[in-house]
């Protein structure tokens, strides 16, 4: 579904990832891995179109998405939960949901919208309150349920987990693996390595902008030198 | 009866800050620019409403051929003068703005002539009886109905259009708004376009009510308006409303009873240091 061949990125003269190449297939996680600064959010800010590709490809079901906005993106297919849940503080958590579909067809933001709301009832008993009066937990699940008002192809997650409480950790985890039994792809960047490899199909481990390990989470998971390297990450 | 009269002036005095103060809210929430040069689009609102006014006889055509050209011009404001500087810090665009506004009296001045513009027969001069005893003139009761009126169509524009949710979602985060696909740059002409009609709005009334737009006309708005952004909590749009009807009603009040001590306009900066004494942040924001 997802194919990037060769992508580099990067912000202005800095480059931050150098001639990634990895695909999603639907109803498949990948995982990105590494430490602070190795281009993981840059990776899927790449995707979206806000920051900079300087080379290389990036196709959906073999359309090249390279050059085009972020709107076309969208409509591709493509949504993100951002790094540090960012809802419009302001705005209600109803209103942060419409900004989710801001370049969707009505008729789509509005059962997207409501399937949010099955998916998160307590979004639904607080749809009138502002965003920025939530707990954590209940803005991660809005941030989560604002990429998925667009009903997206590729939900694309960046730091799912961070400050969070484990058990809304799991909620949220959950409703990813129910999207990825729906046919949804996804790829995610988590700082808890143990948590990427138990929901991940397809782990890659970046270091410094290069890709230097790709393989299965299971291949990951009994390569013992990687996994203890990579534990010490997180 | 004094007291009801002085709080209907300090009203219509209030809508017309209002009108004026919320284009300059706007646009310092979006881009933390101080548009100092807001207040000649308010001028040049005058201008247009009387110039077609008079050439037209209609002024209903007036005021949507201000609201129009004005807003269009704002939008070129934004383009020509501050889109090139929204990379260097705050303080170069609002010397830009202050340049930008010193020329726009010039070139009122010497395309309008130094002496100003009236109307050839200014609408809306009668009046009525609220009760008896107090008169309200026409044109201000116009200026308050179309200040509810604009101010219910921005509120509802803002609330309830998915436009004007997006928007409200771009002055907070506009990385994350651009996330979503929100055109920011449309943003910014939108909030340019809309500002700047409402300060036309507002030149419009004024010229009503004094029967003459002059190249300096936006002088003293300028820094009232600046005053006013700052009492009601800068960026805050109910901060500005507040303080601008606040501050209508005083200057109505305390011309009669301190006039003799301090005029209009001390009055108006005397009442902004008092408050910023006390909250530092504004009436309404955050600190």
């Amino acid at each position: 579904m997802l194919k990037v061949d060769n992508l580099s990125a990067g912000y202005g003269d800095i480059i931050a990832i150098r001639d990634l190449s990895f695909s999603v297939e639907a109803g498949q996680i990948l995982a990105f891995i590494g430490a602070n600064g190795a281009g993981k959010s840059s990776t899927l800010m790449c995707l979206m179109g806000l920051v900079e590709q300087k080379s290389g490809s990036i196709l959906i079901n073999g359309q090249d998405i390279s050059t085009t906005t972020v709107e076309a993106r969208i409509t591709n297919g493509l949504a993100i939960v951002p790094e540090g849940r960012r809802v419009f503080p302001d705005l209600n958590v109803h209103e942060n949901l419409i900004v989710g579909g801001h370049v969707t067809e009505a008729s789509i933001m509005k059962s997207g919208i409501d399937y949010v709301y099955t998916v998160f009832p307590r979004l639904a008993e607080r749809r009138g309150q502002s965003a920025g009066s939530l707990s954590g937990g209940e803005q991660q699940m809005l941030a989560l349920g604002r990429a998925l008002v667009s009903q997206p192809k590729l939900l694309i997650v960046d730091e799912l987990s961070l400050g969070l409480m484990p058990k809304v950790v799991d909620e949220c985890y959950a409703v990813l693996e129910t999207l990825k039994q729906n046919g949804i792809g996804i790829i995610l960047v988590e700082q808890n390595t143990e948590r990427a490899l138990s929901v991940a199909d397809e782990i890659r481990v970046l270091e410094a902008g290069n890709l230097v390990w790709s393989g299965t989470a299971l291949d990951a998971k009994n390569n013992t030198a990687l996994t203890q390297s990579l534990m010490g990450l997180s | 009866m004094l007291y009801l009269e002085l709080l209907f002036q300090g009203i219509v005095q209030g809508s017309i800050y209002a009108l004026i103060a919320l284009g300059l809210t706007l646009v310092y929430g979006l881009l933390r620019i101080l548009h100092v040069a807001h207040a000649a689009l308010f001028t040049l609102g005058g201008y247009v409403g009387v110039i077609v006014t008079n050439a037209t006889g209609s002024f209903t055509l007036a005021m949507v051929v201000a609201m129009i050209t004005v807003g269009l011009i704002g939008v070129l404001t934004y383009k020509l003068a501050y889109e090139p500087l929204l990379d260097k810090p705050p303080f170069i665009a609002l010397i830009a703005s202050i340049a930008l506004f010193i020329a726009a009296e010039e070139v009122f001045r010497i395309v309008f002539g130094p002496y100003g513009l009236s109307y050839a027969q200014p609408p809306l001069q009668g009046g009525f009886e609220i009760i008896n005893g107090f008169f309200l003139k026409y044109a201000e009761a116009l200026v308050i109905c179309i200040s509810v009126v604009m101010l219910l169509l921005l509120g509802w524009f803002s609330a309830y259009t998915r436009l004007g949710v997006s928007w409200r979602a771009t002055v907070t985060d506009p990385d994350m708004a651009r996330a979503f696909g929100v055109n920011i740059q449309n943003v910014r002409y939108l909030n340019f376009f809309v500002g700047s009609a409402l300060a036309a709005v507002a030149g419009v009334l004024v010229a009503l009510l004094n029967n003459l737009v002059e190249p300096t006309m936006g002088s003293v708005a300028s820094y009232k308006a600046l005053a006013i952004i700052v009492l009601g909590g800068l960026g805050s749009i109910r901060g500005t409303l507040i303080a601008s009807m606040a501050l209508g009603v005083i200057e109505s009040f305390g011309t009669i009873y301190i006039g003799h001590l301090l005029d209009r306009d001390a009055l108006a900066f005397g009442f902004l240091i008092i408050v910023l004494m006390v909250r530092p942040q504004g009436l309404l924001g955050s600190k």
